[in-house]
């Protein structure tokens, strides 16, 4: 069958699809309506736990939230957090090291991403990679804009993603299995029991695929060959209604089949080989309620990330590369309900962590950094129209300056339809252990050498003694311990309900993030090799707005709009852009003085972003739904001569990509689901190198809880 | 001896004012328009090692900007070339380089706005191979190399102003490495970049006088 062929069968087998789940609705929509109990999750009194660390009522947080119910997830037919992530408003995937999230238009690595309050570790270059991430057993996942959650310490800058796992006080199994294109499987399996004081959760998901090439031939995937287990475990044990103690651990394996093609100087070098990441965490947290007034919480988390990367190259030559990091984190956290309108949070903890990578000097000596860390939190809210909250955090560093995180939030409630809320806080990013630790020189391109802060100045006069730097850079004397990258962010935020069956957000953010650090030479060595090391010396903002609307309508009916507008600088390009110092090209190839109209910003950040989802549930359990996102134009890469972003450079183009699913239970607990992901079949090998063609997939899936 | 040298200064100084001050009331100035030089190969690729990496016969192009014409290379030991040309790297007329009066140095600005070039700039002389007056290697001079697209970029707003093998003065923008005059697309495929690459593309012009003035 040719590719035309193919993708002619391709598009009538998913006409087919749309259809019949079109004469599937029509079908059923003479049956009686039932409304569909669970209400638009901002307006109802969901609990919310990420923002003050605490559960609280959504109608009582002041800071800008967004929810994303473990079931809307499942009806999407998503199964891995970069699915779901990729389709919320103002929030964009990047490639790259795999998917990572960038939100408000600031990179993956101020994100922290935790799962039930437990940051996860193993970051690539600063992504840590969502499709690792199994969304089966989700009770629903939490989202925290700006850095007004800096309670959590480093990398919650540009927000908190707070994976809520589905803790079930009862006894259910549940299982599912997919199979979809690229011969992608996917299985889950949940079991929770309930014994007197125990509870426990068990799941396991497998997920495997062939991968996908644009070309069906081709050494060169853009998904390569891959397969991961995850195994989560949770146990809680209730003492008394006093006391209860949850242990929980997860473990997360992924193997890649890795066929590399490495271009450097026009030499392509195919490599082949394996890469095996796996990812262990665990927790033991003590509840304790000493009276009504009194609760603590003692938390004790263990996490590792080990990578490795085993790659032979076609003319034999190995590569092997490590990367190893473990956490550890002892936290208590107190709270004080003073009265019925004021409320007190104090925390402190300590933070250890290591890690052994051979691109540092030693593969054997685990480069350490310790955290003392403490945080307190004031909540008022007398049950009238304001509610404030207001709170910081101090980590002291072992290895770099220490960092002071305030937030101060309010929240005006005009009437019970509408609210108003006004932020500000302050978020940090620790340097990460590469721009402390990295000792690399480059044999293969000019004998160049990268140095971490915390060793090039050690490092720079043992060569120097040895005679061999050549001369050093001002800013050589300006090396200094790293300080944290800091962000201030304010968020004003409107949230109007006029009824139960819409609802209106709307909210202007501006971050402004100082001290970026960048890799900067430092000096030469004898032979003229450039010598860098790290410092802090950027500064960048992004500000906009994002407008998110939804609706109910009467006969099972209901859609969502998101759109975020967002503007993104460097301060230090656009000072320089100003002062007439920054030339591009012309389309002949002679140069001219770059505008500041002509300046995009930051590389991969779209202008432009919308999200549009029209939804079908039937009360006998049919739904069906599409989705739309579109992206506008970002950049990817300077091509015309100049160091800043702009018009003459090479775009990602804008794009648009829709997702379809639709699901029926079945009798006796049965239910089953099938969708088409990218139904357009939109591509770019080159820069989306994530987003796989059409997807069909077909999933069975059993449960005792839909037993009737 | 102070005295001495501050008169010195004092001569210098007012005879560079009156040099300067005779030269432009005197000479008729006849407009100087930039002459484009397409495609001018530069020791293009002829083969490939078995490692992978393209090569070139060795051989650098010698340019008069003067007579606007390639020079055999059988005359590199004269004065009749002021440029020559060898993949990325460009030598002037001078120092290591050659038998002339050759310097060049590398200038942030605009080819056009670039009317003077100003009394205290210095010429380099090519120190090869540890330096050259038109700085080599990517970010330094006139170009960047992207190793993952394996393309060169001639870097915007860079005027190299050069010292010909006779001592007269000159100014160059480089417009493209790749012949067709534009540097090809990130997409081409790795045949085009190779087969097309080291052609160059640039602008001159030379002020006969022996100014610095364009």
């Amino acid at each position: 069958m040719s590719d035309s062929d193919l993708c002619a069968s391709m598009k009538k087998r998913t006409i087919y699809i749309i259809t019949t789940s079109i004469l599937l609705i029509f079908s059923n929509a003479k049956a009686q309506m039932n409304f569909s109990k669970d209400s638009l999750a901002l307006y109802s009194d969901t609990v919310f736990i990420t923002a003050n660390k605490s559960e609280r009522q959504v109608k009582n947080i002041s800071v800008p939230i967004s929810i994303i119910s473990g079931k809307s997830i499942a009806q999407a037919g998503n199964t891995r957090l970069a699915d779901v992530l990729r389709e919320q408003t103002g929030i964009t995937l990047t490639s790259g090291f795999g998917a990572g999230v960038q939100l408000q238009g600031l990179n993956p690595d101020y994100t922290i991403i935790l799962i039930d309050g437990e940051p996860l570790i193993g970051r690539t270059a600063g992504v840590l990679d969502l499709n690792r991430i199994a969304v089966g057993n989700i009770q629903k996942i939490e989202i925290v804009k700006g850095p007004s959650s800096s309670l959590y310490g480093s990398e919650a800058m540009a927000g908190v993603i707070n994976i809520i796992t589905d803790k079930k006080n009862t006894d259910a199994l549940s299982a599912n299995i997919r199979y979809g294109s690229y011969n992608t499987k996917d299985g889950n399996i949940s079991i929770a029991k309930k014994m007197n004081k125990i509870s426990s959760q068990t799941f396991y998901n497998y997920y495997s695929t062939d991968g996908f090439s644009v070309r069906p031939n081709s050494n060169n995937r853009f998904i390569t060959p891959i397969y991961r287990s995850t195994f989560t475990q949770n146990i809680q044990y209730k003492f008394s209604d006093q006391t209860s103690i949850d242990g929980s651990i997860r473990y997360n394996s992924e193997n890649i089949k890795s066929i590399i093609a490495v271009a450097n100087n026009g030499t392509t070098i195919y490599s082949n080989g394996k890469e095996n990441n796996n990812d262990l965490n665990g927790s033991i947290v003590l509840n304790h309620r000493f009276n009504e007034k009194i609760k603590t919480k003692l938390n004790t988390y263990y996490t590792q990330f080990e990578s490795k990367q085993n790659l032979l190259t076609v003319s034999g030559n190995p590569y092997n590369d490590l990367f190893k990091q473990n956490f550890t984190r002892i936290e208590d956290q107190t709270e004080w309900k003073i009265n019925s309108s004021l409320n007190s949070i104090v925390g402190f903890g300590w933070i250890n962590e290591q890690v052994n990578s051979s691109r540092y000097d030693n593969i054997d000596s685990a480069k350490t950094n310790t955290i003392q860390y403490a945080f307190n939190q004031w909540e008022w809210n007398n049950g009238k129209k304001w509610v404030a909250n207001a709170g910081f955090r101090f980590d002291q560093n072992q290895n770099f300056a220490s960092a002071f995180s305030p937030k101060l939030s309010l929240m005006y409630k005009a009437n019970s339809q509408l609210r108003f809320k006004l932020s500000i806080g302050k978020g940090f990013k620790a340097p990460d252990f590469r721009q402390l630790y990295l000792n690399f020189t480059n044999a293969a391109a000019g004998s160049y050498s990268v140095f971490g802060a915390v060793e090039a100045q050690k490092v720079i006069n043992r060569l120097k003694d040895l005679g061999q730097i050549g001369n050093l850079f001002s800013n050589y004397y300006q090396l200094k311990k790293l300080e944290p990258e800091y962000a201030t962010g304010i968020h004003f935020s409107a949230e109007w309900e006029p009824n139960q069956n819409n609802e209106i957000q709307f909210q202007l953010f501006r971050n402004d993030i100082n001290n970026l650090i960048d890799v900067q030479q430092v000096g030469n060595y004898i032979s003229g090799s450039q010598i860098y090391s790290y410092l802090n010396i950027k500064n960048a903002f992004t500000q906009g707005f994002e407008i998110e609307a939804k609706q109910k309508f009467t006969n099972g009916w209901s859609s969502s709009f998101g759109y975020q507008f967002l503007l993104t600088g460097d301060k230090d390009q656009i000072a320089s852009i100003k002062s007439g110092t920054v030339y591009t090209k012309n389309e002949n190839g002679t140069s001219r003085l770059l505008r500041l109209s002509d300046y995009v910003g930051l590389p991969n950040t779209s202008k432009h972003r919308f999200q549009a989802k029209l939804n079908y549930a039937h009360s006998n359990g049919f739904y069906a739904n599409i989705r739309a996102i579109y992206r506008s134009k970002w950049a990817v890469a300077n091509t015309n001569g100049n160091e800043v972003y702009d018009d003459g450079d090479q775009f990602g183009a804008g794009y648009i990509t829709l997702n379809y699913s639709m699901g029926k239970p079945l009798k006796k607990g049965w239910a089953i689901q099938a969708g088409v992901d990218n139904l357009n079949n939109y591509m770019d090998g080159l820069n989306l190198p994530n987003l796989a063609g059409r997807t069909i997939y077909m999933t069975l899936k059993y449960s005792t809880q839909n037993k009737k | 001896m102070k005295k001495a040298i501050g008169k010195g200064l004092v001569v210098v100084m007012t005879s560079i004012f009156l040099f300067s001050c005779s030269k432009s009331t005197t000479t008729v100035v006849a407009p100087l328009t930039a002459t484009t030089v397409n495609d001018l190969p530069a020791d293009t690729i002829v083969g490939i090692t078995p490692q992978g990496q393209p090569y070139g016969a060795g051989k650098y192009t010698f340019y008069s900007l003067e007579k606007n014409t390639i020079i055999a290379n059988t005359d590199s030991a004269t004065t009749k070339w002021d440029l020559a040309f060898n993949g990325t790297k460009i030598l002037t007329n001078g120092g290591t380089s050659g038998t002339g009066l050759g310097g060049a140095f590398v200038q942030v600005g605009l080819f056009d706005e670039l009317k003077t070039i100003s009394t205290d700039s210095v010429f380099k002389t090519d120190n090869g191979p540890v330096s050259y007056a038109v700085t080599y290697g990517s970010g330094k001079g006139w170009y960047t190399y992207d190793p993952i697209k394996n393309l060169i970029t001639p870097l915007a707003g860079r005027v190299l102003v050069i010292r010909t093998a006779t001592g007269k003065y000159a100014k160059v923008e480089i417009i493209a490495y790749y012949k067709g005059g534009a540097t090809l697309a990130a997409t081409a495929p790795d045949a085009e970049k190779i087969s097309k690459q080291r052609y160059y593309t640039f602008r001159y012009i030379v002020q006969p006088n022996g100014t610095k003035i364009f």
